[in-house]
């Protein structure tokens, strides 16, 4: 009997080391290790509550949901990831960072409420992550693009809008483009969708950006700077090779 | 064994059967010969079984006039329980307002019934009416089951209806969706104004065109009526709902207006302070949340 609770008392010890060793995720998602390994590869990480992820309190429209991260509290961060464990596509965007902030807003759909997770990489090679829960009913990713629906993308398709603003003393810069966006996951309607941006100012590329189809359907960027260069130049590329140049000199 | 599973199977249906969600609904009376079931100012969610808008019903001299039939179809099968209990007469017509889901999903159990409503609404109900339960079925769950969308049969032209001792008057305007319809009973001075005002609670805007909505309520402000009945909230006897709604709407467009102007993202809007007097108003933080979200692309489109 003494044996048995010995035993007992040594599980429990046990249990409590392999869980101390991981980071425990603060949301508790069942894919929490996975992503993580997917992601973060065997690199070092920490649980971090300096990088400001906002998310709606109730997700009603599934296919455009507004995501905000500020993670500029890293100075100089080399990378940032966002995704999302539970979407159907799961990774969102990944920046790789040469002077432009650590900042992003953007619409994302989603296919069921699902933990949101920022990953930024220091100037030292450490990830910290932050997570935020997106409450939905979902139904966001397996739904065909409207456009792809009411074919009206052939008048819209590539069309833009550009605006700069001094913000917060930074420069904001606010992006839409005419995009249908397609998963692919929607029978007949095969993947098309924007999988690179590129920023530019005076021909030095401040951040690349890979962007994967949970990205909503003609996406609305925000972008912020912190040095106020005077012209900006955004290049977009999609599965289908198509180039779309965008010049903040063009502002409309 | 064979047997056995029967039994469980049969236990299951019977279960099934027994699960119809009760709404619990009483008719109130709000006027001479007219009644309302009021819905709670609450979002769908499993515990209301969707039961979040006001329903009406006229009692005419020879035939019954119900206005809005629910968010499902035992909703509309609980209503006609409940008339019953107060007149035997016919229920000859059921009028949806507007295509939202919590105003004619009931409509499947007024099979007796002629279902009018406008023409937009009477279209985009065949069109769209089941994409809504598909959307609705993970939020209200069992309290939906059974539920078809069941379109409006006829369409409903800016005319009167007469039912001898009851003349509507129906006027199909804009604003919280592309048409709406309101119904003035001349007869008891009663508005049945539909989700065009939301009395002291915050105005839902999926659908809305804010310019368009202001310029129908300074109209609607215009009726000499007594009683004012809307999709959402309380009775009101006063045209404080309406200016209510007046200004919130104005704040609301010139919020966004500002904020497009300034380059604001969304999450920036809504942690700005609201005016005072919308404090006091119920679901006020979603609802303008909701607003927010579904509104702003079109406000930063606009912006030169």
């Amino acid at each position: 009997m003494s044996k048995n609770i010995f035993f007992k008392i040594l599980l429990v010890f046990v249990c409590f080391l392999s869980f101390s060793y991981a980071q425990k995720d603060p949301l508790s998602s069942p894919m929490w290790n996975d992503v993580i390994k997917m992601f973060l590869k065997n690199e070092a990480y920490v649980i971090d509550k300096n990088i400001i992820i906002k998310v709606p309190s109730f997700a009603d429209n599934a296919l455009q949901v507004p995501i905000y991260v500020d993670a500029s509290y890293y100075k100089k961060a080399q990378r940032l990831l966002i995704f999302a464990d539970l979407n159907a596509i799961i990774p969102l965007l990944d920046m790789k960072l040469s002077g432009l902030l650590p900042v992003i807003s953007l619409n994302m759909k989603i296919a069921q409420g699902t933990p949101l997770r920022a990953a930024i990489k220091d100037k030292n090679g450490l990830w910290h992550i932050s997570s935020a829960e997106i409450k939905s009913f979902g139904g966001g990713c397996s739904v065909s693009s409207e456009a792809s629906l009411l074919e009206i993308s052939q008048d819209l398709f590539g069309k833009y809008k550009i605006k700069t603003f001094n913000i917060n003393n930074r420069k904001r810069i606010k992006l839409s483009i005419y995009h249908p966006m397609d998963t692919g996951l929607f029978v007949g309607n095969p993947e098309f969708f924007i999988n690179k941006v590129t920023i530019k100012a005076d021909d030095k590329i401040k951040a690349q950006i890979r962007t994967y189809a949970s990205v909503s359907e003609n996406p609305r960027l925000i972008f912020e700077d912190k040095d106020s260069e005077s012209i900006y130049e955004i290049i977009l590329e999609d599965t289908d090779g198509n180039i779309f140049k965008i010049s903040t000199k063009d502002q409309k | 064994m064979k047997i056995f599973l029967i039994l469980i199977i049969t236990i299951f249906t019977f279960n099934l059967n027994a699960n119809e969600f009760d709404f619990n609904l009483k008719a109130v009376k709000i006027a001479k010969d007219t009644y309302m079931f009021e819905g709670k100012e609450e979002y769908f969610s499993i515990q209301n079984g969707g039961d979040i808008s006001n329903t009406y019903f006229i009692i005419a001299k020879d035939s019954i006039l119900v206005i809005d039939s629910g968010s499902s179809y035992y909703y509309g099968l609980q209503m006609i329980k409940e008339i019953r209990k107060i007149s035997n007469k016919k229920i000859k017509y059921l009028i949806n307002t507007h295509h939202h889901p919590d105003h004619f999903l009931g409509n499947q159990a007024f099979k007796n019934s002629i279902i009018l409503a406008n023409k937009y609404t009477k279209e985009y109900i065949e069109k769209n009416g089941n994409e809504y339960i598909v959307a609705l079925i993970n939020i209200t769950q069992y309290a939906l089951s059974n539920t078809k969308a069941v379109a409006p049969t006829k369409v409903l032209k800016d005319s009167y209806i007469d039912l001898i001792n009851h003349k509507l008057k129906i006027l199909n305007l804009s604003g919280h969706t592309k048409k709406d319809t309101v119904i003035y009973d001349e007869n008891t001075k009663t508005l049945f104004v539909s989700d065009l005002v939301f009395n002291n609670r915050a105005a839902a805007t999926p659908h809305a065109n804010i310019k368009e909505w202001i310029k129908t309520l300074v109209k609607l402000k215009k009726i000499p009526y007594k009683v004012l009945a809307s999709g959402h909230g309380k009775i009101s006897y006063t045209k404080e709902p309406i200016n209510q709604m007046i200004s919130y709407l104005l704040y609301l467009d010139k919020r966004l207006k500002d904020s497009a102007l300034k380059g604001l993202s969304i999450f920036e809007i809504l942690v700005l302070k609201k005016p005072k007097e919308f404090l006091g108003i119920s679901m006020i933080n979603e609802e303008f949340e909701r607003s927010i979200i579904n509104l702003y692309p079109k406000y930063e489109d606009k912006i030169k």
